[in-house]
């Protein structure tokens, strides 16, 4: 007993003895943790993560994607700052060599490769020609197969299927005559089309998927029988192709085949781990203009504006771009050395008055009198506060934001200001209620006028602007009914409302979209507009290619609906882009995509 | 009791199986598939929605979907499990939960430990103080908590504890301010003077001692730049294991069994003679490549069978309590010896490129990018968790708190306490060995239950501090109107909230045994 005693001291005594001999501890650093070669860095934020590398389906045109695959793939064309379309000489050339029939002949750069090393050249341009034209696929829409558990496209074997559109590519049906030294093609359309710049892309590498869905492992030879099967309309290997084209490039975390994150551009994947960030490198191989400039960029992902401002205070980001609100502006201001640049994004407010419910702007409603609906309609547009909503929702974020005044044009971009000086909206630069007043008077209407206005419900910025709309236009005589409702996207063009304020997003300057939204029974049609002239100007405008000329025909459309006053636009979406400026110099965020990505080879990480 | 067990398994089938059923049919009814492109501009605007309406098959009636969707589901049954996918991202649901569940797993487990055992505790201690003051703070505090938001909390604790500490870190010299050291060394003394309590003398004698210990370690702590450069060191291994070694013979047998004491020392001994021939064997497993998780737990494994062993050779009238109490101490003097090797790493982690001496995240679970051995990622790991489990603690430890002190209170008050009192037991005695057992009896059946909420449920928590977890799954899923994951969440937290209430049943039925499954 004792001696148990006395042993469980001495093992007290042993081990405080050890501690006065313990001096010769093994050294615990392992290295410098990577901090020899000091490449530079970036962190940024964005909102959605990743999920295909084939933007061009249907489902992978995501910005999630567009905008990552911006910084990996190059193009014939970009959207520069201020909404040009620019050619990027240094990956390859187009040209418009006919006007009738319209034909554009592309050629890539010989120096162009993909991170593999095999070149990009016309096998890449012609994959594209047969997945966005649809004539090589065996199948329409309506009849492919799904997959019973799944949804997906699912076209039985040796049927064509390519899951995307292109609305310039359907004009060009013949097959695309490839150029002799293999870098080019040469589309011929059926017919003018406006837009005819955006429709080339080169997305996905071409020997990839004929490498993978026909089981071939030389690059070269692949290319070849993608041409062969594309050429000969060879159904049994255009089956594979197509399917490998709509999901083989899907992926949320680091693919294990490398040939699935190729580039062609200016950076390189490295890392990709699923719903936190995508690590890209600078691609040593690129031989183009617009290089990388920061070695390493790490897009980090977090939907919560809030969480990304802190995250930015932290120094875990250096610069973001998220959906700003009042309180995200407020809180980044308060972060030290933060640069905010604001400005306005793609997405542009608008009213519209629905014209053939049997509403108050409706005609039928007046027994067939168009003068006195256009008289209540224009009374509603003239106390339309567009100015307040301006200076009280959007300035405290942008607080050079202004009133858009052009349906058909962004603000900031080319053509905006001519439009605007021509259409006809000066009319309605002032909140004006009392000329409202004496045109419903002199219409001789019977006031107050119930209108039942649509907004998407627990969207606190739309409500705000109904709370404005609301005391300004009863006193020009008007009742607004709140009618906000959280499934406002179903229940547009229902009737059950009699005007709805919403966004419309462009995401490039292309212009033969509008068609959809003012044309006769345009599918984006929502009020039931109809003019005969409108679609007359439309239907030139979609023939025609020279800038100078669109705008013309756009400013006389734009007088046209001014006049009609179907409705008015409100403003653009603000937009901040915000970032660290001891971290990050050198941004040129643009409005349209890819926003705050734009310009990346120009960023500079400051010294010190 | 297989009469039960039958009949309990085929009622909570039912009740997934409803679950599911209405669950379908109400997310189907909120949200909207073709929502994006309502709004498109688009020139084919027309065949995309065709296309997707004929992809999910929306012109079918949603009961017909439902049926397929448990066909799929119900071959998780059999090995063939097909729970959908995402259409969006085109990946399968399966694939999708399996990181899902390891995210909220990581995130909440932590917490939940943490958040359990200190609430127990302070409930306990909070009982036996009742209506002192300590009691009363500690109502006003749990409740205090209770009531807090989680987003705002977040946002307050990445404020405080990650970006003013990591300015804090940042500056030339990390101290503390006297005004700071004074004040927390008194609220210190007097937190524990009043846990504790006793006489007037006592109070004063304890609260002198807690004080004055404190200001002394802070001291200690601003004079070697420590809150810069953390470390433990084998002083302090040494002296707290023998701290640990009284401690938790005290609350395991009481410092009369010498047997179990003796052990205890001796276990705290060996950890502190260990501590150096441990570092050779970290370098000599990094340099083998055997460095990992696996790695540490077995070790930590054996040390708890050495530390039995040592209370068995012991022996004492009950050889099984001095096992139990060398066990009891072996666990903190392992966790130190482990903690004291992470943080000799800290000074490399904090000088990473990737970290740039701003250690405490505010998002995400991994620094991107971070170049380090195991060590370094797993103070990555930790910096990334301080954040989020603080939160989670803060809120769920007010709950345990007050269940705790309730049935402490309800325990105190029965016959057999004052029967275990009668007999001249030691207070020592009647509390840890006949009251605080079945105190904690009713935690046994909330404790399973708030496992499964918090695997579901930690949304808010998620969101804030940018973990991709089941609660994050669900409401993304929801807001990109896609059904299948949104389902396979409903399903799956469905399922376990089920079984967790049969766990709890049954726990219950054997920890008590005065309780009776029956038919």
């Amino acid at each position: 007993m004792r001696n148990k005693r006395l042993f469980g001291i001495g093992a007290v005594v042993a081990s405080l003895a050890m501690i006065g001999t313990a001096c010769g501890a093994p050294a615990a650093d392992e290295g410098d943790g990577g901090n020899s070669d000091q490449p530079t860095s970036l962190n940024l934020g964005w909102n959605q993560p990743f999920f295909s590398y084939n933007g061009d389906t249907s489902d992978g045109n995501a910005t999630a994607n567009n905008n990552i695959k911006y910084l990996m793939n190059k193009q014939f064309w970009y959207v520069d700052a201020e909404g040009n379309i620019q050619q990027d000489t240094s990956f390859g050339t187009y040209e418009q060599t006919s006007e009738d029939p319209l034909t554009v002949e592309y050629a890539v750069n010989e120096d162009m490769t993909w991170s593999d090393g095999v070149p990009v050249d016309a096998a890449d341009l012609l994959l594209w020609w047969a997945a966005g034209s649809g004539q090589r696929n065996s199948v329409s829409t309506d009849d492919v197969r799904r997959d019973e558990a799944t949804g997906a496209a699912d076209p039985r074997e040796n049927q064509v299927f390519f899951d995307t559109s292109s609305p310039g590519l359907e004009l060009v049906t013949d097959l695309p005559e490839l150029s002799e030294d293999g870098q080019g093609l040469t589309l011929v359309y059926d017919e003018p089309f406006a837009d005819w710049q955006y429709d080339m892309s080169v997305s996905v590498p071409a020997h990839i998927v004929a490498m993978r869905a026909l089981d071939i492992d030389d690059p070269a030879e692949a290319k070849q029988a993608l041409i062969d099967a594309i050429v000969n309309n060879d159904e049994e290997a255009l089956a594979p192709i197509s399917q490998f084209w709509n999901d083989g490039f899907d992926y949320t975390s680091m693919p294990d085949d490398e040939g699935l994150a190729l580039s062609n551009g200016a950076y390189v994947m490295t890392e990709f781990v699923e719903n936190q960030y995508m690590t890209l490198e600078a691609n040593e191989d690129y031989a183009g203009e617009q290089g990388a400039s920061i070695d390493q960029l790490t897009v980090r992902w977090n939907e919560d504006p809030l969480a990304q401002v802190q995250a930015l205070e932290n120094g875990e980001i250096d610069m973001m771009s998220p959906q700003v609100t009042t309180d995200v502006a407020q809180a980044a201001e308060e972060v030290p050395n933060v640069a905010i640049e604001t400005g306005v994004e793609g997405t542009y407010e608008h009213i519209d008055l629905v014209l053939n419910n049997g509403g108050p702007f409706d005609p039928e409603s007046y027994g067939g009198d168009e003068e006195t609906a256009l008289a209540v309609r224009q009374a509603f547009l003239a106390a339309m506060p567009r100015n307040e909503i301006v200076e009280r929702l959007i300035q405290p974020i942008n607080a050079e934001a202004e009133v858009r005044n052009s349906f058909l044009r962004t603000q900031g971009t080319p053509g905006y200001d001519e439009i605007v000086a021509q259409n006809g909206t000066s009319e309605y630069a002032e909140t004006d209620p009392q000329r409202a007043q004496q045109l419903l008077e002199e219409a001789g209407v019977d006031t107050p006028i119930d209108v039942r206005v649509m907004y998407a419900a627990d969207n606190v910025r739309r409500a705000n602007t109904f709370q404005l709309m609301q005391p300004a236009l009863r006193e020009a005589g008007f009742n607004l009914i709140d009618g906000q409702n959280p499934d406002w996207g179903s229940k547009l063009g229902d009737g059950t409302y009699d005007a709805v304020f919403f966004g419309w997003q462009s995401t490039t300057p292309a212009v033969s979209s509008d068609q959809a939204i003012f044309g006769t029974g345009g599918i984006n049609n929502l009020n039931g507009y109809s003019n005969e002239e409108v679609d007359e100007l439309f239907d030139q405008l979609v023939l025609t290619t020279e800038e100078s000329e669109q705008v013309e025909l756009q400013v006389q459309i734009e007088q046209q609906l001014v006049e009609d006053a179907i409705g008015l636009t409100i403003y653009q979406f603000p937009s901040a882009n915000i970032s660290n400026e001891t971290r990050v110099t050198g941004l040129e965020p643009a409005t349209l995509a890819p926003t705050m990505f734009y310009g990346f080879w120009n960023w500079e990480v400051p010294e010190g | 009791m297989v009469v039960f067990f039958v009949k309990r398994l085929l009622m909570s089938l039912l009740v997934v199986l409803v679950s599911t059923l209405l669950m379908y049919v109400l997310v189907d009814i909120a949200i909207d598939p073709l929502f994006d492109l309502r709004t498109s501009t688009s020139p084919n605007r027309e065949e995309l929605i065709a296309r997707r309406v004929a992809e999910l098959r929306l012109d079918e009636p949603v009961l017909v979907r439902y049926l397929d969707w448990l066909r799929g589901a119900s071959g998780c049954l059999y090995g063939q499990c097909d729970l959908g996918s995402n259409w969006q991202s085109d990946q399968p649901v399966t694939a999708l939960l399996g990181g899902a569940i390891l995210t909220t797993i990581q995130l909440v487990t932590a917490a939940t430990v943490l958040a359990i055992v200190l609430g127990a505790f302070v409930g306990i201690v909070s009982a036996l103080r009742q209506y002192s003051g300590f009691d009363y703070s500690i109502t006003f505090l749990s409740f205090l908590l209770y009531s807090l938001p989680v987003f705002w909390v977040a946002v307050l604790a990445k404020v405080f504890l990650a970006i003013n500490f990591n300015n804090f870190l940042g500056r030339d010299s990390s101290t503390l301010g006297w005004l700071t050291v004074v004040v927390v060394s008194v609220f210190v003394g007097l937190t524990i003077m009043a846990a504790l309590g006793g006489s007037r003398t006592r109070r004063l004698q304890v609260f002198g001692a807690a004080a004055g210990i404190t200001l002394v370690l802070l001291v200690y702590l601003n004079l070697t730049n420590w809150y810069a450069n953390p470390s433990i060191g084998i002083v302090i291994i040494a002296l707290s294991s023998v701290g640990w070694a009284y401690v938790m013979t005290i609350l395991s047998t009481g410092l009369r069994n010498r047997k179990a004491l003796y052990s205890a020392l001796t276990v705290a001994a060996l950890g502190a003679v260990l501590w150096l021939p441990m570092l050779y064997v970290w370098q000599y497993a990094r340099s083998a490549g055997i460095l990992g998780w696996p790695l540490v737990l077995g070790l930590f494994v054996v040390a708890l069978a050495v530390a039995a062993g040592v209370g068995y050779a012991w022996g004492g009238p009950d050889r099984g309590s001095s096992a139990r109490t060398a066990v009891l101490t072996a666990i903190p003097v392992s966790m130190m010896l482990f903690v004291d090797r992470l943080l000799q790493s800290w000074q490399s982690y904090n000088d990473n490129i990737a970290i740039r001496g701003r250690p405490i995240a505010t998002i995400g679970r991994v620094t991107p990018n971070l170049q380090g051995d195991f060590w370094i990622q797993t103070l990555d790991v930790a910096t990334h968790l301080v954040l989020p489990t603080a939160t989670l603690v803060l809120i769920s430890f007010a709950t345990y708190t007050r269940y705790t002190r309730a049935s402490m209170l309800e325990v105190m008050n029965q016959d057999y306490i004052r029967t275990a009192r009668s007999k001249g037991l030691t207070e020592r005695t009647v509390v840890m060995r006949h009251a605080f057992r079945n105190a904690l009896l009713p935690l046994a059946s909330i404790v399973p239950v708030d496992i499964i909420t918090l695997i579901g449920g930690a949304v808010i928590t998620e969101t804030v501090f940018g973990w991709f977890g089941m609660g994050r799954l669900f409401a993304a899923s929801l807001a990109d109107n896609v059904i299948d994951p949104v389902m396979a969440y409903i399903l799956i937290v469905g399922i376990l909230a089920v079984l967790a209430n049969f766990v709890a049943d049954l726990v219950y039925a054997v920890l008590d045994p005065r309780i009776r499954v029956a038919a």
